[in-house]
């Protein structure tokens, strides 16, 4: 501090700092208010009016001078925007002639200080609605492009909280009523849920939120927008506690148009990222769906066995475009036998036609080996066992044909039974000799013998074409399809089978096709 | 995401650069403001505010960020940021920082800048 120089020396030193120094504002209240202060005892502070009482600028010297003051002590100047103090042991009356002009020049210096912070201010407030703005056209582009949802909820809001200079907030989200549950929070905890009927929350969406509101547990200010989609609430944003320098306080008016802005974009994004994950999800089922039937189509034999004497025939219309209803023809190394396999596995879609896969290979191997026999089935029951998780299993029937004297040697593994159309009209059926493939490991299997005859016809079927139903749940039924067989005598198999077909498809009546459909045929000419 | 702002500080020869991780807002914005001045009174001219893992800042955190800014020219320092989001960089340019504060990609960029 400056020590108090004679009379005229004051002056002429007071004269060349406001000359020198006012127009720098800052500067000059730093070289003039320790001037002040050694004239006015021990030392001296500036005030500037803030929003609450005032706010110390500037200080020189000792003394107590806090940095708020609710209201004028007595010492102190008061000019238009602040407060110049002083020691209060020197009354303004006390104060020479030189201490008064340089109060005067102290009282200049602070009120270009505060015009330099309003204009500041203003300029602040100006850019930051200009970052607002950009924001905002931001936000519509950014969310309108951020298609996952996770990402999209902590984007909007991220900006929720930062545009309306939040401390805390909470975006809920709900799918139609009045229940929102939390989908994420920032900056403390969030209720899990929000109830739109309660009044506490029409209140927030009113803007007469009361402290500590449900929504925001312990905020002392806080306010929400709903996010609208079609006039209805799809969610609510929340923020809480808007900052200032001097801590939080309430929000303001443009607060809440910069958020219901902000919610109008938000609605928009999170109703194009729903259909985008509905999208995608149709894509990735389409895409199973496509790798599955490629297996399927891959493992499903392209034409029937030609065995003198005999005609054959198979045909398969899965439920979903693949399913998991197998049927193949095995013609054997030693050229006397043809294996016929009609299976069903437990399920449908890509693990269905896995566990296809997986039997059709394991069928080829083992019945390339060794003759149709119950260890064989053991074997085979066993890799499937081993292949398959614990609720697949698979009903099979297979048989191994002689073409030479029509003898049928075959296992039904659980299967719908086999049929045989005998020439003379009588009917045989072909029934279970053990248990579907891949339940236990220590399954056994038993095989059994038929002869097909001149004339007779043998149909292997899954539960698809019997189990077939009516909107009222009535199902075709084995007697229908054996109706059909009788009069199918006289028919190539290919005009049967879709004789077949459209009987069942006739019978649906319009009902979509539930269960995969296979037909194996095998006529004996003669 | 870190909500509260964590910092780290890495004293190098000539330089000193703060991290932040978290919302820059009051609190956060003045926990950089200690550490700056911190640094300032330790004798570093040049600083580096890394803002990798800050994704959030609020006007009042920016009005900070200026606040130091304004104290490096008063000492005639170098205040530089760099990974900043794409967002913050625009709010920066808008709001003025980028006119007396560089702004890098990354950190190697800035310390390059800063060395010169």
């Amino acid at each position: 501090m400056d020590a108090p120089a004679a009379g005229s020396e004051l002056r002429l030193e007071l004269d060349r700092l406001v000359r020198e120094v006012l127009p720098g504002g800052r500067r000059a209240l730093d070289r003039l208010l320790p001037v002040f202060a050694g004239f006015a005892g021990t030392g001296a502070a500036v005030y500037l009016r803030a929003e609450r009482g005032f706010r110390r600028e500037a200080a020189s010297g000792s003394g107590d001078y806090p940095e708020l003051l609710d209201s004028p002590p007595g010492a102190a100047l008061a000019f238009d925007g602040g407060l110049l103090v002083w020691d209060p042991s020197c009354p303004p009356r006390q104060l020479s002639t030189e201490a008064c002009g340089l109060a005067l020049a102290v009282a200049a210096a602070a009120r270009e200080v505060q015009l330099a912070h309003r204009l500041r201010a203003q300029d602040f407030e100006a850019k930051t609605r200009g970052v607002q703005l950009e924001a905002l056209y931001d936000v519509g582009l950014a969310i309108a492009s951020t298609l996952d949802f996770e990402p999209l909820c902590e984007q909007i809001l991220m900006r929720a909280v930062s545009l309306a200079d939040a401390r805390r907030g909470a975006l809920y989200l709900g799918e139609g009523g009045d229940a929102l549950r939390l989908e994420r929070a920032f900056g403390g905890d969030a209720a899990p849920t929000l109830d739109l009927a309660d009044a506490e929350v029409a209140a927030l969406l009113a803007g007469r939120a009361t402290p500590n509101c449900c929504a925001l547990p312990g905020a002392q200010h806080l306010f929400g927008v709903p996010i609208l989609t079609d006039g209805e609430a799809r969610g609510v944003l929340v923020v809480g506690d808007k900052e200032s320098r001097w801590g939080v306080g309430p929000f303001r008016e443009e607060d809440r148009r910069t958020l219901e802005l902000l919610a109008n974009q938000a609605a928009i994004a999170l109703a194009n990222a729903e259909l985008h994950r509905q999208a995608l999800e149709k894509e990735r089922l389409e895409r199973e769906v496509e790798l599955a039937s490629q297996i399927q189509r891959q493992i499903l034999p392209k034409s029937a066995p030609r065995i003198p004497g005999y005609q054959v025939h198979g045909w398969n219309r899965p439920a979903r475009h693949v399913g998991g209803d197998y049927y193949d023809f095995l013609a054997l190394p030693d050229g006397t036998s043809t294996v016929l396999v009609v299976g069903d596995v437990s399920g449908k879609g890509v693990p269905a036609a896995l566990l296809v896969s997986t039997l059709h290979s394991a069928l080829h191997l083992l019945a390339e080996r060794e003759p149709l026999s119950p260890a064989m089935c053991e074997r085979l029951n066993r890799l499937i066992l081993e292949s398959s998780s614990a609720n697949k299993f698979i009903t099979l029937f297979v048989a191994e044909l002689c073409p030479s004297d029509g003898l049928l040697r075959y296992v039904n593994a659980g299967h719908n039974p086999g049929l045989i159309r005998r020439a003379s009209g009588a009917l045989e059926e072909l029934p279970a000799s053990g248990m579907p493939l891949g339940l236990i490991a220590e399954a056994r299997f038993a095989t059994a013998e038929a002869r097909l005859l001149p004339g007779d016809l043998l149909c292997l079927y899954s539960d698809g074409i019997t189990e077939a139903a009516t909107p009222d749940d009535e199902e075709f039924g084995c007697a229908r399809l054996v109706e059909l067989l009788a009069t199918g005598d006289a028919q190539p198999l290919g005009e049967l089978v879709a004789s077949i077909d459209r009987a069942v498809v006739d019978f649906a009546a319009g009902r979509p096709q539930a269960d995969d459909q296979t037909l194996l045929l095998v006529r004996r000419d003669c | 995401m870190t909500e509260s702002l964590k910092l780290t500080i890495d004293r190098r020869d000539g330089l000193a650069v703060i991290y932040t991780e978290g919302y820059i807002n009051n609190q956060g914005g003045e926990e950089i403001a200690r550490a700056a001045y911190l640094l300032l009174d330790e004798g570093h001219r040049k600083l580096l505010l890394n803002l990798t893992g800050t994704k959030i800042i609020n006007s009042i955190g920016i009005s900070i960020l200026i606040e130091i800014i304004e104290k490096m020219l008063e000492v005639e320092g170098k205040l530089a940021f760099c990974a900043l989001t794409p967002t913050i960089e625009k709010t920066f340019h808008i709001m003025g920082l980028a006119q007396y504060a560089a702004i890098f990609p990354d950190e190697v960029a800035a310390v390059s800048g800063l060395a010169t």
